[in-house]
């Protein structure tokens, strides 16, 4: 696996087992970044409530991840929310019939994760656009300093969204829990800045810097210098934004915490399976130490007769 | 081979040849105990001088030896910290694993990176001179293998940037 | 913390089936063979020295460019598990193997490719947020245990782990059973899966490991025996398929053969029928003694195997005989079941009243030469609902209680203490 999908596949696989046979269900489904889900069936058996929590989804919800979430999933949404959950849809099995249409809201609730967290880059792409024309119209450049989205995604980690009229900056902080994972990363995250030099030139811009956040954020964290903590940033430009790409790039790019910390602990994987194969080599070397001929040399008497009874 | 690593191993070589002559010796300390006096330091007479070969100040060998032992100590070459991190790393996956090495020591001496601990029963049961090729081996392969693993978290990389960055197009 | 937020991942690997799930859920999320199917060219030595290799091929589900992939070195991101592996292993491309073998892991390279891809793949969650418990075999090795703590706080760095014998998961899923009055960790678990069935004595959590006996017939040899029965008469279809459906679908077991058979020659409508769809025929087989012979062999080795053919009853009695004497009673009360070919109807009345004659008869027989009075022996046997996944429920059950957390090894204590420290789990306690 190289890319991690935006869909929640267990979410995917549950509900087309409840399409097929529904039975009274109560399960708890996860997704990264601190975001459950849970599945049950409170009151017969075709009719499902899905709930969804996430850490992040206070944050989204200032920037419209409520509005977002009502209108996608506006034929299912629940009258009432789940104690203690953030967001529910209310499915009834029965009524959706034809695989197609079935495959189609499976589709988009495996989604549910994605497009919560969609909400904030939403309304940051817009505003890029109201920036964008304004800009085109009066030919000033507007007020670069306009404001910053933060979304506390994960504990110690956020995403921090700027749009500006010519292109969207997207700042994720991110804390390496390990020593390895830090020193791995560091790797990891030139090569991102690299990349774009190298060889995928119509990417974003990435930059990346230690400690030290980045001008745009600098004044919304309270500074403490962090051994362990990163800022990595995006630049989008124009090309990215553009309708048709819009969706896909809001797919990637809030997964790139996740893909990047996948990938250090893939490497990771394989360094050991390298170390393994390395400590059998030199157990072979160790083992020719040996002398083999132990058990070899058979003692016999004098008559030729064996020590041993066979 | 660059040009010093040569000598410097041949080096190893000819001094860990001379110091496996090991041979049984009796606690000094304790009736009916048989220590490795490299490890006790108890009985001075027993130690000889300990030896550093250095090909630089990061590549060294210690070799303590003594009348029934020898504690071989090496160094590995460490640029930077993705290195020192991988050595850490590989070291500790060997360590793990003492009890198939034999005579390897699951704990390093100060200083060094990983230990080595040949007994007098460690040499009558192996060959010697084999022992000494697998000291010596290791020391070449293990440069060996953390510069690759070194360039293989690059290439990864690399790879994964790329692979990040290419859907946004 | 926010770890208490989310839910703990329970993780029973075994030999024929991986099951992956969270606590609290009543069944596995996944169940899937623990297969893997990686690259051909690959298979011998995933580790060789980095030679350039041009045989990446694309990922998983990413359609990437091929000239990202034909970089050297990501083959190891390059296969499948599962179910996902069994289907790639159709095409010439991958090659399938198994990393487990008699419970123990063989091949931990493929093992470690195998938990990222259930993590990351199917579970979707961030290993640093998650308290894990794996099951291990009885008689597991210490050494087994520090690998795989290695590899899921180093490779991973899971929040925490928890490793737990799956012996005693079993007991802690017989709790459900309302047959189960005090939650002791004191009993007998019969774990019959696919490949084997164990009988395994545990005495107040721990494994009493010399009394262990194994016995080489379980699921597959009743399917197989089901198969054998079918070609016996000339059944139309006869594959091992139809066969496995047959055993899940019909058979029981009997109380005794003889009358069984009287009873289905008087009550023809005891013969069933199992219908065969394909899309293009339509094939009925007959399904008739193989009802309850199938299960018999359990307690009648003699008419399926010919090389074991002492029955369950006996090695469960002989298992808990081999105990100290001060725990037996305790076994006896309490002889749990769990996996897949236990599930047969009336298995355990079966297996209990088989139990107790053997039991009885000592009892007399002692009473007779001792004439001292005996105060009795309880057999019990434990059948419940969760049998068929009681591994996974008991885990489950377990890592849901608030008091998990506090029995797992953190990643800090690992930091601290290095692998060794998962050779000891404190038990937990019954909440």
């Amino acid at each position: 696996m190289l890319q991690i999908p935006s869909d929640n596949l267990l979410i995917k696989k549950t509900l087309e087992e409840l399409f097929e046979s529904p039975t009274a269900v109560d399960r708890i489904v996860s997704d990264f970044d601190y975001t459950t889900y849970h599945i049950s069936t409170p009151e017969e058996k075709t009719k499902l409530l899905i709930s969804i929590q996430s850490k992040a989804f206070k944050d989204c919800a200032k920037y419209g991840a409520l509005e977002k979430l009502k209108s996608v999933y506006a034929a299912y949404e629940s009258p009432t929310i789940e104690p203690g959950y953030d967001f529910s849809l209310y499915l009834d099995l029965g009524s959706i019939s034809g695989l197609e249409a079935q495959n189609e809201v499976i589709e988009s609730i495996s989604l549910l994760k994605r497009n919560m967290l969609a909400a904030p880059f939403d309304a940051a792409f817009e505003e890029y656009e109201r920036l964008s024309a304004k800009h085109q119209e009066t030919g000033v450049e507007p007020e670069t300093r306009s404001s910053v989205y933060e979304i506390n995604y994960r504990d110690e980690e956020a995403i921090y969204i700027q749009p500006s009229f010519d292109r969207v900056t997207v700042i994720f902080s991110t804390v390496f829990k390990d020593e390895t994972d830090k020193i791995f990363g560091k790797v990891f995250l030139q090569e991102f800045v690299d990349a774009r030099r190298r060889a995928v030139q119509n990417a974003p811009q990435v930059l990346y810097s230690h400690k030290e956040p980045p001008l745009e954020v600098r004044d919304m964290i309270k500074y403490s210098p962090d051994e362990k903590k990163g800022y990595i940033t995006f630049v989008l430009f124009p090309r990215h934004l553009v309708p048709q790409k819009r969706d896909n790039t809001i797919s990637h790019i809030q997964l790139f915490r996740s893909y990047f910390h996948y990938h250090i602990k893939c490497s990771k994987a394989y360094m050991h399976s390298r170390m393994r194969f390395r400590v059998n080599q030199y157990l072979k070397v160790l083992n020719r130490a040996k002398p083999e001929n132990d058990e070899a040399v058979e003692r016999k008497t004098a008559t030729g007769r064996r020590f041993q009874e066979r | 081979m660059s040009q010093s690593l040569r000598p410097y191993l041949s080096a190893v070589r000819s001094s860990l040849t001379a110091a496996l002559c090991l041979e049984d010796f009796a606690s000094q300390m304790a009736e009916r105990h048989n220590k490795p006096e490299v490890e006790t330091q108890k009985t001075l007479e027993a130690l000889l001088n300990p030896m550093v070969i250095a090909r630089n100040e990061n590549e060294q060998i210690l070799i303590e030896s003594s009348i029934n032992s020898v504690r071989v100590s090496i160094k590995i070459k460490q640029a930077d910290d993705i290195e020192e991190i991988l050595v850490h790393k590989f070291t500790r996956f060997l360590t793990g694993r003492a009890e198939h090495f034999f005579i390897l020591r699951r704990a390093p001496i100060e200083g060094y990176d990983i230990s080595f601990l040949i007994t007098n029963f460690h040499a009558e049961k192996m060959l010697k001179h084999k022992l000494v090729d697998f000291i010596i081996e290791f020391m070449e392969d293990v440069d060996k293998e953390i510069s690759e693993m070194k360039l293989f978290l690059n290439a990864r990389a690399r790879f994964v940037a790329e692979a990040y960055l290419t859907p946004f197009d | 913390m926010s770890y208490s937020s989310t839910p703990a991942v329970v993780m029973g690997i075994g030999t024929g089936l991986t099951k992956l799930g969270f606590a609290g859920n009543d069944a596995p999320s996944y169940v899937f063979p623990t297969a893997i199917a990686t690259r051909s060219s690959g298979s011998g030595k995933p580790a060789a020295p980095a030679k350039p290799s041009f045989l990446g091929g694309s990922s998983t589900g990413a359609a990437q460019s091929s000239y990202l992939s034909s970089k050297r070195g990501t083959e190891d991101l390059d296969f499948f598990i599962g179910d996902e592996a069994i289907e790639a292993s159709n095409t010439q491309a991958y090659s399938l193997s198994y990393p487990i073998r008699h419970g123990q892991i063989e091949n931990w390279d493929h093992m470690e490719r195998f938990w990222k891809n259930s993590i990351f793949k199917y579970l979707r969650c961030e290993p640093e947020d998650h308290y894990f418990l794996l099951t291990e075999p009885p008689l597991n090795a210490p050494e087994n245990r520090e690998h795989t703590a290695e590899i899921m706080f180093e490779s991973f760095n899971c929040a925490g782990l928890y490793i737990a014998v799956q012996a005693v998961l079993a007991l802690a899923a017989s709790w459900t059973s309302s047959k189960v009055v005090d939650r002791s960790l004191t009993g007998t678990v019969i774990d019959s899966g696919d490949g084997v069935t164990h009988v395994i004595p545990v005495a107040e959590g721990y494994v009493i490991g010399s009394a262990i006996k194994n016995i080489p017939l379980a699921g597959r040899d009743i399917t197989i025996f089901i198969q054998s029965l079918l070609r016996d008469r000339g059944e139309a279809d006869t594959s091992l398929r139809t066969a496995e459906k047959i055993k899940q679908q019909f058979c029981y077991v009997c109380p005794d053969i003889v009358k069984e058979f009287n009873k289905f020659d008087r009550e023809p409508e005891k013969f069933a029928q199992y219908i065969v769809e394909t899309a293009r025929s339509k094939k009925v087989v007959d399904v008739g003694y193989e009802r309850f012979l199938a299960p018999e062999i359990f307690f009648s080795p003699e008419i399926a195997s010919p090389d074991f053919l002492t029955p369950l009853p006996v090695v469960v009695d002989h298992v808990i005989q081999a105990c100290p004497i001060d725990v037996r009673k305790g076994l006896y009360r309490n002889i749990v079941l769990s996996g897949g070919s236990t599930m047969f109807k009336d298995f355990g009345r079966r297996l209990q009243r088989d139990i107790k004659q053997i039991v009885n008869t000592r009892i007399t027989q002692s009473e007779r030469l001792s004439s001292a009075k005996s105060s009795g022996v309880d057999v019990e046997v434990i059948s419940h609902r969760r049998q068929r996944n009681a591994v996974w429920f008991g885990g489950s059950l377990l890592a849901q209680t608030s008091e998990f957390q506090s029995y797992c090894h953190t990643k800090a204590d690992y930091d601290e203490y290095g692998p060794n420290i998962v050779r000891n789990f404190s038990l937990f306690s019954v909440p």
